[in-house]
């Protein structure tokens, strides 16, 4: 043990953060473009919990929403190019007529599986996290039987969103082009996500709807004595956020590959509940975090893509990989934990609301 | 979790030695055998395990003047059920396709030890008293113990060593990638030590890049397929390839789309891909493959001559068990060179002349 202070001093710390910085530089095209990727899902998910949180209903069923609309999406756009052939794709994103019809189908199988949750916790007032589970729960299992029967016909999908081509000039220029490149190097679910975190933070900060929202998030009966709907509000942020949450499901399964697999979203609801948290319940926050957790994966990813030499690469290189792996949680839980303060959620969020005229 | 992670728990493959030095069969001639197939989930005509494991049993049982009947479970939890609805109408060998049902089929064959039990991509791990071992132990001797179970297992790394010669021959940049699942399954890590060995034996000089996709999630490293493209999508790009070796079950499918995406050339596992990955078809050039239906089809064969024993039953080139799936791709130009030296590799392979696999077969060194 003693010898501990004599290998830290071995080890030229300063030269290390150099070539960290030096090592980060040189894969910033890549990383940047896996940070988007990864964030993505995350984001919609995230933004979904916090329509809900924020009108005081909380939501674990991402998952099973995501799961879901991935499912649906996929199907549909098979089934339909089946039917009626893919037809002549538009020049832009690739879009073609069964593709936007297994989106219409998805974002509507989403709301359809949050007027579940909504019904279940708001009208029936049961405890929302068991809603919230049991749609998880429910979501995997259908989606997976239903795969089963129907994956083995090896049924082609009607395909996919195509990326946004940037021109090679911008995507060549360091740095400012490879983040370009990362922004735009996308598909529409992926574009849009941007203006949606940016229509919903001006929404909700700013708007008589966000108000509302965020009355009967905090104080229900007070928002309700000055004639705000409180049960009719959260039905209505419930179903619609079940939207964005089967966007990020859909992205899954039709724009950033174009099939499906049982359990395919492995845990980015989840993510996303942790996003939302860390980002404090705001849209700006919870992408915020997503990208701090997408940005850490395609770090990690790198450096077991391609090492890292030096003094910097014996020290990475002898971290098992398991801890890099690992380390987007880690840090996730870290800067919940202590970075940004306390996270407080709204006040009555995961409470019924019953009406005091009620019986 | 279903498709082709079958082959990624292909970790039961330690039991190898164990059966090694099984005992000789009892010869049993039985003019009528009634043969039933008990598939995984899914469909019969999947172009996959259950597909090519229920011909195999058909072509065998056609050769004996008899019929295969076949069953497919409607979940995980319907397997032990449908094993015991042939054991219950008197079948005397049952075929179980893929790891998945490895476990179902021990004990089935623990409690009829008169019926002569097939796993397909199984070596069974059994502890001392026969029991399907969870802990992979192995203590017990399951040729021994269950005579009657046959497991078979293909020698991946012979399959991969074909796979790495296509891939060397079609990359342009001098650099080809593979990806496993995780680096800790010895099915995985034989199939990307024989494609490092095929292709530097046909180009000396290839550089060939591996990575996995995840250090022991099994959710990521063989049911995300949008992991798996975003993943390869870095891979591709960060390390250049220009050829893409997938063996990673729905991830990597992601990373045939990512392949696809990339305008790069992508590579099949376990079956013939381009018929069971439609998806990827216009850049999958072929595919490392097992010969399901050979090694299901010998085996029922070698039941009805009386000379099969129980344990775990190897395939490889030599019992034709492996192979590579034909070049239906034509918009990739292959070498003219490329089939001579396959065909070359298959019969030192057959001779068993062919080093495939490094002494650390099974188990990665970085």
């Amino acid at each position: 043990m003693s010898d501990i202070p004599g290998a830290l001093d071995a080890i030229p710390l300063l030269g290390i953060l150099f070539q960290l910085f030096g090592y980060v530089l040189a894969n910033l095209q890549y990383v940047s473009n896996t940070t988007v990727a990864v964030a993505v899902p995350i984001t919609l998910a995230a933004l979904c919990g916090v329509m809900c949180e924020r009108s005081g209903v909380v939501n674990i069923g991402l998952e099973g929403i995501m799961l879901t609309a991935a499912f649906v999406g996929w199907f549909v756009a098979a089934e339909a190019a089946g039917a009626m052939g893919t037809g002549t794709p538009l020049p832009y994103f690739g879009i073609t007529m069964p593709l936007v019809i297994g989106l219409v189908a998805a974002l509507v199988a989403g709301m359809a599986v949050s007027l579940l949750h909504a019904w279940l916790s708001i009208s029936l007032r049961i405890d929302q996290i068991i809603s919230g589970t049991i749609i998880n729960i429910g979501a995997a299992g259908i989606t997976g039987y239903l795969y089963s029967l129907i994956s083995s016909q090896s049924l082609v999908g009607a395909g996919q969103f195509q990326k946004l081509q940037v021109p090679p000039g911008v995507v060549d220029i360091p740095v400012v082009g490879w983040l370009i490149n990362a922004i735009f190097d996308q598909g529409p679910i992926g574009l849009v996500t941007i203006v949606i975190v940016v229509v919903l933070q001006i929404m909700l900060f700013r708007s008589r709807w966000g108000l509302r929202t965020r009355a009967s998030g905090e104080h229900p009966r007070a928002a309700e004595t000055v004639g705000i709907d409180v049960v009719w509000l959260r039905y209505r942020n419930v179903v619609a956020s079940g939207a964005l949450a089967a966007l990020g499901g859909v992205w899954l399964s039709m724009e950033q590959t174009g099939n499906f697999n049982a359990g395919m979203t492995q845990g980015r609801g989840f993510i996303g509940l942790a996003a939302m948290i860390v980002g404090r319940w705001t849209p700006l926050g919870a992408f915020g975090a997503a990208l701090l957790f997408a940005s850490v994966t395609g770090l990690s990813q790198s450096l077991t893509i391609s090492h890292p030499t030096g003094d910097l690469g014996s020290l990475i290189n002898g971290v098992p990989g398991e801890f890099w792996e690992a380390l987007p949680y880690i840090i996730t839980i870290v800067v919940l934990a202590g970075l940004i303060g306390r996270s407080i959620a709204p006040a009555a969020d995961g409470q019924p609301y019953e009406r005091e005229s009620a019986s | 979790m279903t498709g082709k992670l079958r082959t990624a728990f292909g970790l039961l493959a330690t039991a190898v030695l164990v059966a090694a030095c099984s005992s000789s069969a009892t010869p049993v001639p039985s003019p009528s055998l009634k043969i039933g197939v008990v598939t995984d989930v899914g469909r019969v005509d999947d172009k996959n395990f259950n597909q090519y494991s229920y011909e195999g049993a058909k072509a065998a049982a056609a050769a004996l003047g008899t019929t295969a009947e076949y069953v497919v479970p409607k979940d995980a939890s319907d397997y032990t059920t449908d094993i015991q609805s042939f054991v219950d109408k008197n079948y005397n060998v049952i075929v179980t396709v893929g790891f998945n049902l490895g476990d179902a089929t021990i004990k089935a064959a623990k409690a009829n030890p008169n019926i002569w039990f097939i796993a397909v991509d199984v070596a069974p791990c059994v502890d001392a008293t026969g029991a399907p071992d969870s802990t992979f132990t192995c203590a017990g001797d399951a040729s021994k113990l269950l005579p009657k179970l046959i497991g078979i297992t293909f020698q991946e790394d012979q399959a991969g060593y074909l796979a790495g010669i296509v891939a060397a021959s079609v990359s342009k940049s001098g650099t080809i990638g593979q990806l496993g699942g995780i680096n800790n399954n010895p099915a995985v890590v034989r199939y990307l030590q024989g494609y490092q060995l095929g292709a530097a034996s046909y180009n000396p000089s290839i550089k060939v890049v591996t990575d996995f996709f995840s250090t022991g999630d099994l959710g990521k490293a063989y049911g995300d397929p949008g992991f798996g493209k975003t993943f390869s999508d870095q891979f591709i790009t960060q390390t250049g390839v220009d050829v893409l070796f997938q063996v990673a079950g729905g991830t990597g499918n992601g990373a045939l789309d990512a392949a696809c995406a990339a305008n790069i050339i992508g590579i099949g596992v376990d079956v013939d891909e381009y018929l069971s990955y439609p998806t990827a078809d216009k850049c999958i050039v072929t595919s490392a493959e097992k010969h399901l239906s050979s090694a299901v089809n010998q085996t029922i064969t070698a039941i009805s001559k009386g000379t099969a024993a129980g344990g775990v039953s190897k395939f490889n080139a030599a019992n034709d068990g492996i192979g590579i799936s034909p070049f239906h791709n034509t918009a990739i130009t292959i070498p003219g060179d490329v089939q001579g030296k396959l065909d070359a590799a298959l019969l030192q392979m057959k001779a068993g002349t062919l080093k495939t696999c490094p002494t650390t077969c099974g188990t990665w060194a970085p």
